[in-house]
């Protein structure tokens, strides 16, 4: 039924261009912009779109995407899907958000939905994709506390914002959780929840930085490092690949890095995903189904929105009992009994 | 050997630089070539150096009808050519700069440097030039660095050498000796083409002269049979007025007083020596010296561009010694700059922008922020006419000028703002003989109006045909000076003088 | 010569003459040749990447109608362009004093982030103090941020293509530090964006009458003024025939009396004006707020816009529309074909590449152009 429907729509398409007009096709159409990153950034332009992909082969919808090369291009480019045929305009990162809301705003009935941001008040035509990455990052460090020989984490950051620092707040509370629970001493160098202040590359393209920064924290003991700063981390990966897993582990953030970096795939204990695939696919579902509405989708444990990737090839590495009292946090902060921030 | 060019034509586009030419070459004997710039001259010896191919007529070696493809075909055929600018490497030795090219190598690429010295030694020998095979070029005087680039030349086996303009660098004295060695080289059977456009020069050395003017062969001649107006009017094309007619000197106040003026290079070494030296109002000074012998620092000094070490500059009894350039300007100080293309003009600018290069803000031409256009372009128009200045209008790029047109131009600017002092260096550098007395006749002029004129020049025999007072430098020295209202000057005294023989 | 003839003569003199049909080859027949060869070689590299001809066909139409097709693509072509030529002039007058400004970029973000932060300070101001304020601290900025690099050339001798490059960086990093001050930060954004600026201080929309979402602003009035101005200092005003002394001969200036110092500073302070311009053109025209790296690289760009341009305060309009253009129309491109932005680049860049090569276009198309002398050519 769906891929009849869908190669009917091929066709009709493939005419259409012939004839060069573009006329409102029948299918479902989810559109992207992305921001100033391009739709192939590695990151959360690709892996929203990937949620897009997802649709399309689960529901056998139409996506199509414009890239924004410039930030003046956000207005234009939802402009010129405004006056198209999208059932749901997807934008993507805080820098759209102006953007999307006022774009939604001026046309009350398209629906849109922006990831990585949110709007207070809300806005009726507007969903917002938000992370808990702290439950996910809170198994990080109760893990992490749990597997370090040397009682040392270290953890630094790309830049001191909230969607950075929420890792790390994240990571600390979960060693802290962890030392409560077994009356250990795990320390977390590089983020102190209390000053807000700790370990920041200021950039999230430097791989040298990334090398830098873990070779300081693994001098100071650290045995497992967590780099927040996107592409910086595989410098870091880099020196835990020399140095041997034995001495210097890695944990991923936002994909799954044993995935995403196969050459030194072996290097990564975990890696804290946000699914951005994930909230996407659940956002065209809703709006399918009209169950749509303005507010904020929490992406959480609970809907598989942030999780914690699989250990892969140090499986064998942690202990039967961590990977147990893991699942049983992990239920427990699903159920609200645990508390991953005050 | 003999060399024979038959009706060679060289065009480039429009203009006919060569129009069918004849001319021959032969062993043991000079050939002057004289011509104004732009008369074809060059053309027609990179026609025969085999840098540019005719678009009609033949070249004809001992009789053979020879079509050279490149300069290396000139070269293997025995035409050498001495250029007018040295092509040398200054920190290689003689021998290094001879054999550059044409390495003598031995086994696996081995330089035999004591094989280039032999040759050396046998050609210096042969000749009488008298050059250390060993000698750093940059350590030796611009007279032998030529007699250099003529043993590049005989090195190479050359029959024929074609000397490009090669007094132009050379004292007095260096160009008797270099006359001496031409002698040699003809005594030796070499063939010469000696180019150059000062006529006394080509009437004492050449056995035979052909006079070349607008691409075409005007005059031939016996230099035994030819006199100097009568090369010159060959070379114009109308007759032309030597000896410039002044009337006596009557100076007025002095105008311009230097004392102990001390200058240094950008390199801190001493430019100009403790100098002292004063210019009056109606009376051209003339300062003859070769060329790096500080007077460029001199008139740098004086005009503002550069600072004094040491020493102060008055002029008209007000003390300028850290004036800017444009208030020596505006105080009436003109300055006719020694290189007009590098400092005198703007190729890209237009006649008129570069008519009020140095006077747009006068309120002559402006008014508040802006330049009143209108009024430049009509009194540029009227300074190009009064100073012949040849253009199709004001508005074209002086890059398109000929050399005399742009000095002209650079006189008409410095001229017709009311100076009372003119420093002008090297004012006919590289003109031709029209333009040369067109300037002269100027700078007399102006004299006679109560201007007084600083005259700085390599060429002697401008110096002595404009001057009222001589003074000569030498390594940043005034080392001699003389007056001609005491009576004639002897020109080899002042040749030795530039020499530094007076030392 | 009798008076009449005298007369005559002058007014030959006067007469100025036209640079003929070489010249008119030069700035019209070249930039025709130019685009056409491009889109031959964009459609032959859609080709490559197994875009059917269809496509191709219809992204053109799209290129077309993004730029001109409507009252909507000629205002989106005129936003784009805005800047550049704001930019693209402060770059042409640069190079005519002979100072090669690399550092556009860095000030149109002060010139922008200065603009923003007056804007939204003073707030309580009545339209028509509150944008000629802005626009002129924007214009201020981009001037002071210019002068370092031209007050280090004039006293040191560093040369500007380092100190521009080098304050680039530094702006970059600066906007970050600035975007992140309670001052100046969006209340309740955690992320480095700065406060909107009060509509008192936006230049005002024109079409938003017939549409609102229309874009373009009051910003192409200052272009137009802009260009005037430019012209009048180059080739009009006395600063502007010491700039361009200074840059077609620095000695010959130097001899003339004009003091380069003084020239290099002005200069590049004129030129980081109209940057300045450009950033506070964006910020109040198009964005309402600075963010990290707004600019987006108009300042860049604007090098191209300017060199394209002859560095002729016209050929820069031109240029700058012809950018503007390209943005739009390329937008349009990925709209309606789904031809990747990439490849809207590219097309772009050649463009860009045949009408620099003149030399180029004339021997792809021989029949094209007149023959030219050999010596000349």
């Amino acid at each position: 039924m769906f891929i009849h429907k869908s190669s009917a729509f091929r066709h009709a398409a493939l005419a259409c261009l012939f004839l060069g007009m573009s006329q409102a096709a029948s299918a479902f159409t989810v559109c992207q912009v992305t921001d100033t990153g391009g739709i192939d950034d590695n990151s959360f332009n690709q892996t929203a779109w990937k949620g897009v992909l997802d649709a399309k082969e689960q529901f056998g919808i139409e996506g199509r995407f414009l890239e924004s090369q410039a930030e003046t291009d956000y207005e234009a480019n939802l402009n010129s899907l405004i006056e198209g045929d999208c059932d749901l305009i997807v934008t993507v990162g805080f820098l759209l958000g102006d953007a999307t809301q006022k774009a939604a705003l001026d046309n009350p009935d398209q629906r849109f939905s922006i990831v990585d941001f949110a709007y207070d008040p809300v806005v009726p035509n507007i969903l917002g994709q938000v992370y808990a990455t702290d439950e996910a990052a809170f198994l990080a460090g109760y893990l992490a506390a749990g597997m370090s020989q040397t009682k040392i984490l270290g953890v630094f950051g790309g830049i001191n914002i909230p969607p950075v620092t929420i890792f790390m707040d994240g990571f600390v509370r979960g060693a802290d959780y962890y030392n409560e629970q077994k009356g250990d001493s795990v320390s977390v160098l590089g983020w102190s929840i209390e000053t807000r202040e700790g370990l920041f590359t200021n950039n999230f393209d430097s791989l040298d930085d990334g090398r830098a920064f873990a070779q300081n924290l693994y001098d100071e003991g650290a045995d497992i490092v967590l780099p927040v700063a996107g592409p910086v981390g595989l410098g870091s990966a880099a020196l835990a690949d020399e140095l041997g897993i034995e001495k210097l582990k890695i944990i991923g953030v936002d994909a799954d890095l044993y995935l995403t970096d196969p050459e030194k795939r072996h290097v990564y204990l975990t890696s804290i995903m946000k699914r951005m695939d994930a909230t996407v696919l659940k956002t065209i579902e809703m709006a399918r189904n009209d169950t749509f509405e303005g507010g904020v989708l929490v992406g959480a444990l609970a809907n598989g929105g942030v999780d914690l990737a699989p250990f892969h090839d140090m499986e064998a590495l942690v202990p039967e009992s961590l990977k147990s009292e893991l699942a049983e946090i992990r239920a427990g902060i699903i159920e609200g009994r645990i508390k991953v921030a005050p | 050997m003999q060399v024979e060019l038959r009706g060679i034509t060289k065009r480039f586009g429009e203009i006919v630089a060569n129009d069918s030419i004849d001319l021959t070459i032969r062993e043991g004997e000079v050939l002057g070539l004289l011509g104004e710039n732009g008369a074809g001259k060059s053309t027609l010896m990179n026609v025969l150096c085999g840098l540019y191919s005719p678009d009609a007529g033949e070249i004809l070696i001992n009789g053979e009808p020879t079509v050279f493809r490149g300069p290396a075909d000139a070269i293997q055929a025995g035409i050498g050519m001495v250029h007018q600018h040295f092509m040398l490497v200054p920190v290689f030795s003689v021998t290094e700069n001879v054999v550059l090219g044409v390495e003598p190598t031995g086994l696996l690429d081995h330089l035999d440097l004591e094989k280039g010295r032999r040759e050396v030694r046998e050609i210096n020998e042969a000749y009488g030039l008298h050059v250390d095979p060993d000698g750093l070029i940059e350590t030796l005087p611009v007279g032998v660095q030529q007699r250099v680039e003529i043993i590049k030349v005989l090195f190479r086996s050359a029959d024929v050498l074609i000397l490009d303009e090669p007094t132009a660098v050379l004292t007095p004295q260096e160009v008797e000796e270099f006359f001496q060695i031409i002698d040699y080289l003809r005594d030796a059977g070499k063939a010469l083409v000696f180019i150059t456009h000062k006529l006394n020069e080509i009437l004492e050395i050449s056995d035979r002269i052909s006079v070349l003017r607008r691409g075409k062969i005007v005059g031939e001649g016996d230099p035994a049979e030819l006199t100097r107006p009568k090369l010159a009017e060959m070379m114009v094309g109308r007759p032309v007025t030597f000896d410039v007619a002044k009337a006596p000197v009557d100076p007025g106040p002095v105008l311009l007083d230097v004392q102990d003026l001390t200058v240094l290079r950008d390199n801190d070494e001493i430019a100009v020596d403790q100098v002292s030296l004063n210019v009056r109002s109606g009376e051209i000074v003339g300062i003859a010296g070769v060329q790096g012998n500080g007077q460029s620092a001199l008139i740098e000094t004086l005009t503002g561009l550069r600072r004094a070490a040491h020493g102060t500059v008055r002029f008209d009894g007000h003390d300028i010694t850290r004036v800017s350039v444009r208030k020596r300007h505006t105080m009436g100080i003109a300055h006719i700059p020694e290189d007009r293309q590098r400092a005198g003009l703007i190729g890209k600018f237009s006649v008129a922008e570069n008519m009020v290069l140095n006077n747009y803000y006068s309120s002559r031409f402006s008014s508040g922020p802006q330049v009143n256009w209108s009024t430049v372009h009509k009194s540029t128009a009227r300074a190009v006419q009064d100073f012949d200045v040849r253009t199709p209008s004001v508005f074209e790029p002086v890059a398109h000028l000929s050399g005399g047109n742009q000095q002209k131009l650079v006189v008409a600017r410095e001229l017709s703002r009311e100076a009372r002092l003119i420093i002008a260096g090297q004012p006919t550098r590289g003109l031709d003989v029209g333009s040369i007395e067109y300037i002269h006749e100027r700078l007399i002029e102006s004299r006679e109006q109560g201007c007084g004129v600083l005259l700085i020049s390599s060429e002697l025999d401008e110096i002595m045909a404009l001057a009222d007072r001589i003074l000569v430098m030498f390594k940043g020295h005034v080392v001699a000076e003389y007056d001609t209202a005491e009576g004639p000057v002897n020109k080899s005294s002042i040749g030795l003088a530039m020499a530094g023989a007076a030392l | 010569m009798n008076e009449t003839q005298q007369t005559m003569s002058l007014n030959h003199l006067l007469k100025a003459q036209r640079g003929g049909r070489s010249r008119f080859e030069d700035l019209v027949v070249v930039p025709i040749f130019a685009v056409i060869v491009a889109l031959i070689l964009g459609a032959l590299i859609m080709l490559a990447t197994n875009v059917e001809p269809a496509r191709i066909a219809q992204s053109y139409v799209a290129l077309l109608e993004g730029s001109v097709g409507s009252l909507n693509a000629v205002s989106e072509t005129l936003t784009a362009a805005a800047p550049l030529v704001l930019a693209g002039l402060g770059l042409a007058l640069g190079f005519r004093a002979g100072l090669f400004n690399i550092g556009a970029e860095g000030q149109i973000l002060m010139g922008g982030m200065a603009a923003v932060v007056v804007g939204f300070s003073f707030s309580s101001l009545s339209p028509m103090a509150l944008l000629p304020l802005s626009l002129l601290a924007g214009a201020l900025a981009g001037a002071l941020y210019a002068s370092i690099a031209g007050a280090l050339r004039a006293a040191t001798g560093a040369h500007e293509v380092i100190t521009t490059i080098m304050l680039n960086l530094i702006s970059y990093r600066l906007l970050d530090y600035m975007l992140r001050l309670p001052s100046v930060q969006k209340e309740g954004r955690a992320d480095p964006i700065s406060k909107s600026v009060p509509e008192a201080a936006e230049l005002p929309r024109l079409l938003s009458a017939i549409d609102p979402n229309l874009r373009v602003h009051a910003g192409v009035f200052l272009v137009l003024l802009a260009v005037v101005v430019v012209y009048w200092i180059l080739f009009r005003s006395k600063i502007g025939f010491e700039f361009r002394a200074s840059g077609e001969n620095a000695e010959a200036a130097r001899f003339a009396g004009i003091r380069s110092g003084i020239v290099i500073v002005a200069a590049m302070a004129t030129a980081g004006a109209l940057a300045g311009l450009a950033g506070a053109n964006q910020v109040l025209g198009v964005l309402g707020r600075a963010t990290p790296g707004f600019s987006a690289g108009i300042g860049f760009d604007a090098i191209a816009v300017a060199l394209l341009g002859r560095s002729h305060p016209v050929g820069v309009l031109l240029a700058g529309l012809l950018f503007g253009a390209l943005e739009a129309g390329g937008r349009q491109m990925q709209v309606d074909a789904g031809v990747s932005i990439d490849l809207i680049g590219i097309i772009q860049a050649l463009i860009i590449v045949f009408i620099a090569a003149p030399l180029l276009v004339r021997a792809i198309f021989p029949w094209g152009f007149r023959k030219t002398t050999g010596r000349e050519g």
